[in-house]
């Protein structure tokens, strides 16, 4: 399977749309950003990283950026608030900020199971509380939650990002009935293993952890399941479907990329 | 540049209903499509009014030559074949007990024996890598559905053999899918409402409204096959692509 990287020269697909990405600093959340702005999108850049948000922000024509913690209710609404008072309303949210490290449930601080749930869970939650109504108002849109083949089946040494991810999958089924008859359709985006930051960062730690030597590390591993990493602007791409009016009849569904991991029992 | 430019497709089942949409939107993504139906004077008629980028070819799937014929027929006419999309399928609709040995085997012949030839077909004359698959499956093969039971089980095959073919085939960097879409407004469900309606005492567009919000369109379904044809996904290889309008996230 040839990699896709880069942002590609869109067809128009979001054109005017205002879109709220939270967690575009960097990774998919910023792959995400810039294909909306290539689609024709408003684009408000989120992070909890000021900085971050502004610098994506800068090179996508038309994006303006905001800073959020998803974990501040307060903030979430801010996020939404401002959004709508800069461009008028609110058709697309995508709660994508995210975190996870890997630990061993049985040496699981508290603190740890709490820092990563809040973000990666009640982030979503907040997201959907504060957006779908300011969607509703502005005639309907979409919600693209960005969740993990992770929600499906596990991988060790990450039970606190898998529960949060499985969490979302389920408000994404909620929220797909509860908002059909407001016109906003809400699905999920599934990725397996991509070549993030995220993921580059815990390889050491999964091959210090886990057995891996046998299959070739990590990137054996990789290699075995889903063929490759997956990019981030492949992901981005699902996110572009699921947001643009050619997903209309898509509502409440887990859209896997993962390179066919999920596909084989073996 | 539309996403389908310079690409050539073979759709089986192409002469109406969710077929022909594809074919269409397809051409209008700037590809070129060969209509392969077992009804030839339907795919003759549809490929007159899909223009210069369209040709039609007599095809019944359950033929292995015939499905050799067709992916020929499109390497002829277009220089080569890059997306084959297995949509031919037939439905039965009435309680399990009630269809006979020759109709269940009949539904999988079509249904199940039609996509595996198809892809064996295809596989042989796609570019590798680059080449794609896209096989219509249902939502009725991830989930038991009453009055459907061979129909359902039959597309459930469907969805088992495309994540065995993506497996095996992904090294070659051939990309294989299935889509499963819940009532779309075709020939296919008119002919079932009114049995669904008599054995489930419910009227079936309300049915639908309740489960679905209302039925797909084969536009919708096209769209999806599209996205799955394209480059946009270059990483979704084994996947069964649900549209359904909130049927399946819904328990009630």
């Amino acid at each position: 399977m040839a990699r896709v990287e880069g942002v590609p020269q869109g067809t128009g697909q979001l054109e005017g749309k205002v879109a709220i990405i939270t967690g575009a600093g960097k990774g998919i959340g910023k792959a995400i950003a810039e294909a909306y702005g290539a689609e024709g999108a408003i684009v408000v850049v989120s992070d909890i990283d000021e900085g971050a948000a502004k610098e994506v922000a800068s090179g996508i024509p038309g994006a303006t950026s905001i800073a959020c913690d998803v974990r501040s209710p307060e903030q979430v609404q801010a996020l939404v608030d401002q959004t709508v008072s800069q461009h008028g309303g609110l058709h697309i949210m995508v709660p994508n900020a995210g975190i996870g490290r890997p630990v061993p449930l049985v040496t699981m601080d508290y603190d740890e199971w709490r820092a990563v749930t809040s973000v990666n869970l009640d982030g979503v939650f907040l997201c959907i509380r504060y957006g779908a109504p300011a969607i509703i108002a502005s005639g309907g849109g979409a919600i693209v939650n960005i969740c993990s083949t992770t929600a499906q089946a596990a991988v060790p040494l990450i039970g606190h990002y898998q529960a949060a991810k499985a969490g979302v999958m389920s408000l994404t089924q909620t929220a797909a009935v509860e908002l059909r008859a407001h016109g906003v359709r809400v699905n999920a985006v599934l990725p397996g293993f991509c070549d993030t930051d995220m993921v580059t960062n815990v390889k050491a730690d999964f091959e210090a952890m886990l057995p891996l030597e046998a299959m070739g590390g990590m990137d054996g591993v990789i290699a075995m399941k889903q063929g490759r990493y997956g990019t981030a602007q492949e992901v981005a791409r699902m996110a572009v479907f699921l947001a643009s009016e050619r997903s209309s009849f898509c509502n409440g569904s887990p859209f896997v990329l993962d390179g066919g991991c999920r596909a084989s029992l073996l | 540049m539309a996403e389908l430019d310079g690409k050539r497709a073979v759709v089986t089942g192409g002469a109406q209903g969710l077929g022909l949409a594809i074919a269409k939107l397809f051409i209008e993504r700037g590809a070129r499509v060969l209509i392969a139906d077992i009804d030839e004077a339907g795919a003759k008629q549809a490929a007159d009014e899909l223009g210069d980028s369209a040709r039609a070819v007599r095809c019944d799937v359950t033929q292995a030559h015939e499905l050799d014929a067709a992916v020929q027929a499109c390497v002829s006419a277009f220089g080569g074949l890059d997306i084959m999309v297995n949509n031919a399928g037939i439905e039965i609709v009435k309680p399990l007990f009630e269809h006979t040995e020759e109709e269940f085997d009949r539904i999988y012949e079509i249904n199940v024996k039609g996509v595996f030839l198809g892809m064996k077909a295809a596989f042989a004359a796609l570019p590798q890598p680059g080449g794609v698959i896209v096989n219509m499956a249902s939502l009725a093969g991830l989930g038991g559905v009453p009055l459907f039971g061979a129909y359902s089980a039959s597309k459930a095959a469907v969805v088992q053999i495309t994540r065995a073919a993506a497996i095996e085939m992904r090294p070659t960097g051939v990309r294989i899918n299935a889509v499963c879409p819940a009532f779309v407004n075709t020939a296919m469900v008119d002919r079932l409402k009114p049995i669904v309606t008599e054995m489930v005492g419910v009227a079936f567009d309300d049915l639908a409204a309740m489960k679905q919000g209302r039925l797909g369109t084969p536009e919708e379904v096209a769209e999806m096959v599209a996205f799955l044809a394209s480059d946009d996904s270059s990483f979704c290889t084994g996947g069964a692509y649900v549209l359904d309008g909130g049927l399946q996230a819904g328990m009630l």
